[in-house]
């Protein structure tokens, strides 16, 4: 099984896929958001943004992109570090957050609704096979 | 809640929202941050027990911060609506401090200017001045601004009552007068035997809520009911309700508080548990007479000390001064907005002016109490009354009397 390098390119077409393939609208629970998890501090010393969008439950986009993140209903911003220890299972990201370790930024109400499927969301990218 | 401009509780929050705006810009202020229960409630339309915020910006729609917990409650409640009702919690970039600030600083030219807060003091517990922590860390997390106290915007604004809340307010007090006539039947004919101070908060709350009351509002302890000795308490005019029986012999007050749509109603009825003596039903006349000459005397150009020296005046003339604290008033309006009268402008800062000029349209709650605690005998009286053009309305409309029962 290929090895992705985090955050490249190659892992985020495999993200996508993966979320396509294995997450159904009913497990998505039919939503339609975007969301930034935006990583400050990568090995390279960039920043960069992972982007998705969801319509309908079904993701449509999954992109990456290097600087400033792109407007999103909501924005996770942190360390590479923390999310790479969330990815790695070594980290909650609940915890992560309330540590503040991990910045939310959009309507915590809607958040707080959505947190089970974002939930299932990183469980997928989780089994990403991915060197940090 | 969803208000239709026929409704006849009807307000028109975005014009308060304006009017506040307009406020502002005389001020050259940029943004209001209120934190106040009173302004809370003024803006919102929605009650808000925790701790809350409003932020309005110079133009367009104020947003609301509560608890996370309560935010879909408050947000279905208020006019704004969930979408601007947010909720903050203790998360990175979710903890009210960095939440709001986020948003101040998206409202802001530049991330930069004047912003109001709400600062001050007050005997009230729940006010919701911005405390010291609170303005600190938000002084730190908006460093290019510039905070200045600007609650008396707010306090100017909702000095003269609007046609809705004052039929609010009066579903109010309805409610209220439902509530002492369910206590006036519980107790009558010897049933108060075996009952308790709080059975009547309760009884009289049951009823209360079955005509529509939201809650028994007053933070001084719901309704408050009195007996014996408690009645005659010199600082007593705040009385939760105790588990004393009631006992032949006795007085009894009955203190209740309805809200309706964030609107307070707050009255209190006095009786003589027979068998009442002599004496006992000459301090009931003294006080059902000094409170008609006060409802009597309340009209515009009146003064909280012109009363005072008028009302005293009588006591003294009647020789019952000495049981009568010497308070005649305290301030209401929607939730939080209970004690003092007018603007911050009197010789105590946050207190009442006592030279305050009473306006048409202004509502306060018309309060005495009367207390000799050497005799276990004391009276209050609550009302809640509207300033007329030429004198005032009582909002409740119980029969004023100290009933023997």
């Amino acid at each position: 099984m290929p090895e992705y390098t985090y955050l490249s390119p190659e892992w985020a077409a495999e993200a996508h896929r993966r979320l396509k393939a294995e997450l159904t609208p009913e497990k998505m629970k039919y939503v339609t958001s975007s969301m930034v998890t935006f990583y400050k501090n990568c090995p390279d010393g960039k920043d960069r943004a992972l982007f998705y969008r969801f319509e309908e439950g079904v993701c449509s986009e999954l992109t990456i992109t290097v600087g400033e993140p792109p407007q999103a209903e909501f924005r996770i911003t942190g360390d590479y570090d923390t999310f790479a220890k969330i990815s790695r299972a070594e980290l909650g990201s609940r915890a992560a957050l309330m540590n503040g370790k991990l910045r939310l930024q959009g309507n915590m109400v809607k958040a707080l609704s959505l947190s089970a499927v974002v939930d299932r969301m990183n469980k997928v990218l989780a089994t990403i096979p991915a060197k940090y | 809640m969803t208000q239709t401009s026929d409704d006849r509780f009807f307000i028109d929050f975005p014009a308060r929202i304006q009017r506040i705006q307009a406020g502002m810009a005389q001020r050259d202020i940029d943004l209001y941050l209120g934190s106040r229960l009173r302004t809370l409630s003024w803006t919102l339309d929605a009650f808000c027990p925790w701790r809350s915020y409003v932020v309005i910006p110079a133009d367009g729609l104020p947003t609301a911060f509560t608890f996370v917990i309560d935010a879909s409650r408050v947000g279905d409640d208020s006019w704004l609506g969930p979408d601007r009702v947010l909720g903050y919690a203790p998360m990175g970039g979710q903890d009210q401090i960095s939440a709001i600030s986020d948003l101040i600083l998206s409202c802001l030219k530049g991330k930069k200017g004047i912003v109001g807060i709400e600062s001050g003091m007050a005997p009230y517990l729940p006010e919701g001045n911005l405390t010291h922590y609170e303005y600190e860390r938000f002084q730190a997390a908006l460093p290019d601004c510039q905070l200045v106290n600007a609650h008396d915007l707010i306090d100017e604004l909702s000095l003269i009552k609007e046609p809705g809340e004052i039929m609010r307010s009066r579903e109010a007090s309805r409610q209220v007068d439902i509530g002492h006539q369910a206590v006036r039947e519980a107790i009558q004919n010897g049933g108060y035997h075996g009952m308790t101070e709080t059975e009547i908060g309760g009884l009289a709350a049951y009823a209360m809520r079955k005509a529509g009351s939201e809650w028994e509002w007053s933070f001084t302890g719901g309704n408050e009911i009195a007996s014996g000795y408690r009645t005659g308490l010199a600082g007593g005019a705040c009385t939760p309700a105790s588990r004393r029986l009631l006992q032949p012999g006795e007085p009894f007050m009955v203190d209740l508080h309805a809200m309706f749509r964030l609107c307070l109603g707050d009255h209190s009825h006095n009786y003589l548990l027979s068998p009442a003596t002599p004496r006992q039903r000459w301090h009931a006349q003294n006080f059902v007479d000094l409170v008609q000459l006060t409802l009597d005397t309340y009209k515009p150009g009146m003064t909280p000390s012109s009363l005072a020296d008028e009302l005293l005046a009588f006591c003294e003339e009647r020789n019952f001064a000495e049981y009568m604290v010497p308070g005649f008033e305290h301030g209401i309006g929607m939730m939080g907005d209970e004690w003092r009268i007018g603007m911050n402008d009197g010789p105590f800062p946050y207190w009442t002016n006592p030279e305050h000029v009473y306006q048409p349209n202004e509502m306060l709650i018309c309060a005495m109490q009367y207390a000799c605690s050497e005799e276990n005998i004391g009276f209050r009286y609550e009302n809640p009354i509207l300033i007329t053009e030429t004198g005032c309305e009582a909002l409740s409309k119980y029969p004023l009397g100290i009933e023997e029962v």
